[in-house]
């Protein structure tokens, strides 16, 4: 008697061989998984897979293991120790969504632009002021250590030209008047019914009881410039290549 | 020799220490007061109010912090205690357990329920209370089985199956007891079940009967069999009609309706059923063929009042979509519906209490924004009705979401819902509070504001206060009657449960679940009892 728990293992190490390849990626297999990503996978990894609660899959790396056998599982199954739950689904469907979360990343291929010319534009423009790229720069803006993991090219592009178009709650500007009428600005960390923390512009933290201040105010805008006027094509290229190259070491 | 008579001596002492009997008269008296907190929503009226008024305007804001209990989870903690002469009987999420000293937080005893490796529960695998009966309590499990525990001792007495926890089946809420019978409701309205309340003998876990949400064959093709329905939340009980008033949840797949014309009986109902059979006796459809995920699973308040003039029996009920609503209890009849939150969805309500909808209000591939928002101007979380200022308190929200329309098949265990809105709009994350209503008229009395849409009930209390908490990990007590912020107290995590009130010798201690842990307050003795 061939026990069904055996016969189960078997095929489960079959299926999350490390040389299995999808079966299933054709435009209609990629549609398809699109539908049932959509459904199960959006509500924590963004309808694009930009990612929010979960981990960005359109950048082509994935924290647990990028190749078809696991992503496989990792979707079967869940991830031990994450809030990732397993899609109950057979192989088919579930090789739907990996083909569909491969086409994600289809594009994200080396930009054109020189990464050293952007290095350098990177400090001689002022990035590095505010920006911190494993270690070195400025505290006040987005850590950019593996900016390029996170973010599509044209993503990155929109965060040079237009800094507005998507800002993170952590980079809203909070103003107001202290009770003794002082003008207060900074990034507001966090601010609940009652207090507000914030970081000002000489990286200080401050915490505030609300009650007693003046004109306060949230700008979502970013405090960060526009460089469009400022970058030729060629030196925008060139930028979008160096942070393209800053990736998890 | 020596051994056995200390045996004999400590077994001697734990009987004398045993708590009181729940029995179903103390549960019909509960409306009265008491010093215990005996069921879900505090009596069958559901008003969450106590009669204790040892801590009130005059002195809550010296509460201070008796004990703390931390659960060991991680997941979300939505329980109610219930307490019974001195024992705390809490949940623990998934679907564990303890049973507490009321006076200390420390611990009598645990059930740990070992789960199966999958489960399927839609918003976390949450767990709401138990209930009591006898020397019995009452769980119902993530893997939709409901256990009767040995109150003394956490022994099992019975485990039957419910359900199917593989077809999406899962029990959140807390049973209600009515006689001898265990009341449990059915989560699952995101994966297709087809939604039942049942009752069991609560000495033998026989069930008694079934009450399906959807009849068979009522609805289009074969879409019954999977059309969601589920009776997540505890109802009510009105003893003198025999009646129980129970909100039913959302028809699945929540956001397309395609697979479902017509309005989907029983779903987004208030159901009233005969206590002994089970026979439904009424319903009223909040909105028919709901395409937004607006179950009615909130809780029902009964109350008895004038109602223009005439003595009549109601049912207030803040619903998920955001209208205010009064029943008549007796053949639920619309009489009132006011929006009490914001709402984009409907032009109003007509003389029978449906909803007018709006034109291009459905759900959309590319995304139609609605206030409110997917988790309601209001959910689960309890409201509370106070007989002496007679207003309607509830925990409110003012946001939007992003309804997406797609397609999709069923398949058994799996989630049936037509695509995935976008809950919160990133940037426009809305904030609540809490409001009181005039149930006679929907009108705003006042507004206690957060910053945040908490996820925390509320309890009000002879005292004149009214206890609330919210995501930011504040639990803080507002003057009944004005709204006006007494007392608060950061517990540091988020609070998603309802609190509750109750005696410990002669002292008034108020509870609340925040973060992983029961945190539990009262007000300090004077120095002479120190």
């Amino acid at each position: 008697m061939f026990p069904r728990v055996t016969a189960l293992a078997l095929f489960a190490g079959l299926l999350f061989a490390e040389d299995v390849r999808n079966p299933r990626t054709s435009p209609a297999d990629v549609a398809a998984g699109a539908k049932t990503f959509h459904s199960h996978c959006s509500p924590c990894h963004g309808y694009r897979g930009e990612g929010g609660r979960g981990p960005n899959l359109a950048a082509g790396r994935f924290y647990h293991g990028s190749t078809d056998a696991d992503l496989l599982k990792n979707i079967s199954e869940g991830i031990p120790g994450t809030e990732m739950p397993g899609l109950f689904y057979n192989a088919d469907r579930v090789w739907q969504v990996v083909a569909f979360i491969h086409s994600l990343s289809a594009n994200t291929a080396k930009p054109p632009g020189d990464s050293d010319a952007g290095a350098g534009l990177f400090h001689s423009q002022g990035c590095a002021g505010c920006h911190r790229i494993r270690g070195e720069g400025g505290a006040l803006g987005p850590d950019l250590s593996a900016i390029g993991a996170a973010r599509s090219v044209d993503n990155l592009k929109e965060s040079i030209v237009d800094p507005s178009a998507q800002v993170q709650p952590l980079y809203w500007t909070v103003s107001f008047e202290d009770a003794s009428g002082k003008a207060v600005h900074g990034f507001l960390l966090n601010e609940d019914t009652y207090t507000v923390q914030l970081l000002d512009r000489a990286v200080v933290l401050h915490s505030y009881e609300k009650a007693g201040l003046k004109n306060y105010t949230i700008d979502k805008h970013s405090a960060m410039p526009s460089y469009r006027d400022k970058l030729s094509s060629q030196q925008l290229d060139d930028l979008v290549a160096y942070l393209w190259s800053q990736r998890p070491q | 020799m020596k051994h056995a008579i200390r045996f004999c001596l400590a077994a001697s002492c734990i009987v004398f220490s045993l708590p009181a009997q729940v029995t179903y008269e103390k549960l019909l008296n509960a409306a009265s007061g008491g010093a215990d907190w005996l069921t879900y929503s505090g009596s069958y009226r559901s008003w969450r109010y106590s009669s204790l008024d040892r801590i009130n305007r005059q002195n809550a804001a010296k509460l201070s912090l008796e004990w703390v209990y931390q659960m060991p989870t991680t997941l979300m903690v939505e329980t109610t205690p219930i307490v019974v002469d001195g024992v705390m009987y809490v949940s623990e999420p998934p679907s564990n357990v303890v049973a507490l000293d009321a006076k200390t937080g420390r611990q009598y005893w645990r059930y740990h329920r070992q789960l199966p490796d999958r489960i399927n529960v839609c918003c976390g695998q949450v767990n709401r209370g138990v209930a009591v009966l006898g020397d019995r309590v009452f769980v119902g499990t993530a893997d939709a089985h409901l256990v009767s525990l040995d109150a003394r001792t956490g022994a099992v007495l019975w485990d039957i199956q419910v359900a199917d926890h593989s077809r999406g089946y899962a029990i959140t809420g807390a049973p209600l007891i009515v006689k001898d019978m265990v009341i449990c409701g059915i989560a699952g309205g995101e994966y297709g079940i087809r939604g039942f309340l049942d009752a069991y003998d609560a000495a033998t876990g026989k069930r008694r009967w079934r009450f399906w949400t959807i009849p068979e064959n009522s609805w289009a093709g074969n879409s019954w069999e999977t059309g969601g329905g589920p009776t997540w939340l505890t109802g009510s009980f009105d003893a003198q009609q025999n009646l129980l008033i129970w909100g039913t949840g959302n028809p699945s797949p929540d956001w397309n309706g395609d697979s479902r014309p017509g309005d989907n009986l029983y779903t987004d109902s208030a159901i009233a059923l005969d206590a002994d059979t089970g026979k439904l006796k009424w319903y009223f459809q909040f909105i028919p063929h709901d395409v937004h995920d607006w179950d009615a699973v909130q809780i029902p308040v009964l109350v008895d009042d004038e109602w223009q003039g005439q003595p009549r029996k109601l049912i207030y009920w803040a619903h998920r979509g955001g209208f205010f609503y009064v029943l008549d209890r007796e053949t639920g009849k619309f009489l009132l519906g006011k929006p009490f939150a914001k709402q984009t969805w409907a032009k109003g309500l007509d003389d029978s209490g449906h909803p007018i909808l709006l034109p291009n209000t459905e759900p959309s591939p590319e995304g139609t924004y609605i206030w409110p928002g997917v988790q309601g101007a209001t959910n689960w979380y309890s409201p509370s009705y106070n007989p002496l200022t007679k207003f309607f308190y509830l925990s409110y929200w003012e946001n939007r979401s992003v309804y997406r329309k797609g397609e999709q098949e069923y398949s058994p265990g799996n989630r049936y819902i037509g695509s995935v809105p976008l809950i919160d709009v990133p940037g426009d994350l809305g904030h609540g509070g809490i409001r009181a209503l005039n149930p006679k008229t929907g009108e705003r009395i006042w507004e206690y504001k957060l910053e945040t849409k908490p996820w925390a009930g509320v309890l009000s209390t002879a005292g004149q206060l009214v206890f609330g908490g919210s995501d930011e990990g504040y639990f803080f007590a507002l003057d009944a009657e004005t709204g006006k912020e007494l007392w608060r107290q950061n517990l540091g995590g988020i609070i998603r449960a309802n609190p509750v009130t109750y005696l410990v010798n002669g002292k008034q201690l108020v509870s609340i679940a925040a973060g992983n842990a029961i945190f539990t307050f009262s007000l300090p003795r004077p120095p002479a009892e120190r």
